[in-house]
């Protein structure tokens, strides 16, 4: 089993009922559109407004962002009681640490005062969690624990253990990554997962002993939508041969590209109804890793644990998206979080993952060879951030917005092939965008759990 | 027969550390943090005169313990307050280490009576 349901989720439960008084948010400030009109699948098309308009930003971040499992970061980050990092869920800071009884606790990185940020730092380690502004302070399990004054809040219905840190609904690991959810009805992460498992097994349980990461979190601005790359991550090996062409000359032995028959490689592309999404060529010798990383796996042990088509397909070179904004691939070690910023930005987080039995030889080559690709600076990084950017820069323009974009590759391929999980089409292939927007779709037409409270 | 009263042995608390001792061990008014400073060992009233907090949570640095809460922050050798938010300072007891002993002499400002 490689889920583990933390202690927290079910002890460190979120307060019931904040402190609102008579707030009660007018239903106009919450508008929602339907968005039926904007993803059609059966034809596989969808609407541009989707990645240019404020009003369905904002559904997105009540609708896809607070109801879905997002991931926060490796647990190596996180190794004594009162170390922490912060990261975004959507667009919301969150604090994320390990309590006094070892647990992972993740915490809305906003004083319950005044609101700003308890914690200002990226990462560290801290005894309580103290507000800069007026100095409420709050311990490791999120309780207030001083208030300057405190006498002045005599004559209010001061209850001091009503005013602790928010903390997220449901909170899990799965292969050293921390997911976790606002929604205390998200299905568990397991499940929401589902076949997906099987995919991210070949990459992040190469190493049965599982695996860690470069120390840091590479951080970088990039105009474009946040789905345009999570898109990109979930369903397309097709912009590979273009948009990479020079890349792909540089890494070759030859200088010159790679071999017709594995720029032309056959490959799978796994795609589910919960949005998640990842394909792999099977050629053999598709691979574009580096030498001493390729050198240091057995790679007959590792078909003898994970099968001959994990190891011969999402092993090495491919691509993956966990709905929404987690994304990996598996032969660089990168894996990356798309924080949504506005319509027209969006912050990528990248951290280079390692086998924790690499020598220190091989992590470094595996860490310069992600900085070389896939770092900010990476020669197909750059490829690709600079058709996102490309393609937002220009998605305002009236006639622009209204005609709407082709994702009918594969039309009706998915099919279980009988040999990878779940239902998978050719690696060429719109069937994990289709269904990647036909989540999102979903969701932005439900009215999440928040909203069902709200009317009650 | 050595002054004061042993609360811990050499070894006991890491550098950069505090403990607490609490106020019935030595017949002092307050609880007492005992602080390790590369080498030297200190001792101070433990609660923080800006709001409720113990010191020995704090963070020694360059001969003052940061108060773990509000950032306060204190000389370890004489209690004095050297940051805002705190305008108090703390009482300092004496601290002889006796061999493997580290013994506590309660300053008698600050006995219970």
């Amino acid at each position: 089993m490689t889920i583990n349901q933390l202690p927290s989720t079910l002890e460190g439960a979120p307060p019931e009922h904040l402190e609102c008084g008579d707030i009660c948010r007018p239903q106009e400030l919450a508008r929602n559109v339907d968005v039926s009109g904007l993803v059609d699948r059966k034809n596989g098309l969808v609407d541009r407004a989707i990645f240019t308009d404020r009003a369905l930003y904002e559904q997105e971040l009540a609708r896809v962002f607070a109801t879905s499992w997002l991931f926060l970061g490796h647990v190596e980050h996180l190794k004594k009681t009162g170390d922490f990092f912060t990261t975004f869920m959507g667009e919301d800071p969150v604090i994320v640490t390990k309590d006094k009884q070892g647990r992972i606790r993740a915490f809305l990185n906003s004083c319950r005062h005044r609101g700003a940020r308890v914690l200002r730092a990226d990462y560290g380690a801290a005894r309580a969690f103290t507000c800069t502004y007026h100095g409420w302070a709050f311990d490791l399990e999120g309780k207030l624990i001083s208030v300057p004054n405190e006498d002045g809040y005599a004559n209010a219905d001061w209850d001091r253990e009503k005013w602790g840190l928010v903390e997220v609904a449901q909170l899990e690991t799965v292969f050293g990554l921390i997911f976790a959810t606002w929604n205390p009805e998200a299905v568990p992460l397991d499940e929401q997962l589902g076949d997906m498992k099987y995919y991210m097994e070949a990459f992040l349980g190469r190493d049965p002993d599982g695996t860690t990461v470069v120390g840091g979190i590479t951080k970088w601005v990039l105009k474009g939508n946040w789905k345009l790359a999570a898109e990109q991550f979930g369903t397309d090996w097709y912009h590979v041969n273009m948009s990479h062409a020079s890349a792909l000359m540089v890494m070759s032995p030859t200088g010159k590209g790679p071999k017709s028959d594995i720029a032309n490689t056959p490959g799978r592309q796994y795609s589910d109804e919960r949005g998640n999404g990842t394909g792999f060529p099977t050629h053999p010798k598709s691979r574009f890793d580096a030498q001493p990383v390729h050198e240091y796996y057995d790679y007959d042990e590792l078909r003898e644990r994970l099968g001959k088509a994990a190891v011969e397909g999402p092993l090495t070179t491919g691509h993956a998206t966990v709905f929404p904004n987690f994304s990996y691939l598996p032969v660089n070690g990168s894996i990356r979080v798309w924080h949504p910023k506005g319509t027209e930005e969006m912050e990528i987080w990248s951290w280079t993952v390692l086998d924790k039995g690499m020598p220190e030889e091989v992590r470094e080559a595996q860490r310069l060879y992600n900085l070389r690709t896939f770092g900010p600076s990476g020669i197909f990084e750059q490829d690709d951030g600079e058709n996102w950017s490309e393609i937002q820069a220009i998605s305002h323009g009236w006639r622009t917005n209204t005609v709407p974009l082709n994702y009918q590759m594969g039309m009706g391929t998915e099919r279980e092939d009988g040999v990878y999980p779940g239902e998978t089409s050719e690696l060429y292939s719109d069937a994990a965008g289709r269904r990647f927007y036909s989540r999102w779709a979903e969701l932005m037409n439900t009215p999440a759990w928040h909203e069902k409270e709200a009317e009650q | 027969m050595s002054a004061g009263i042993v609360v811990a042995q050499v070894g006991d608390i890491d550098d950069g550390e505090g403990i607490q001792v609490v106020a019935s061990v030595l017949g002092t008014v307050d609880n007492v943090a005992v602080f390790h400073d590369d080498g030297e060992y200190f001792a101070l009233d433990d609660t923080c005169t800006h709001e409720t907090a113990s010191l020995a949570e704090g963070w020694v640095e360059d001969g003052c313990v940061e108060c773990p809460l509000h950032a306060a922050k204190f000389c370890l050798g004489d209690g004095k307050v050297q940051s805002m938010p705190a305008t108090v300072d703390v009482f300092a007891h004496q601290v002889v280490v006796d061999g493997d002993d580290i013994r506590v002499v309660p300053n008698p400002e600050r006995l219970a009576s």
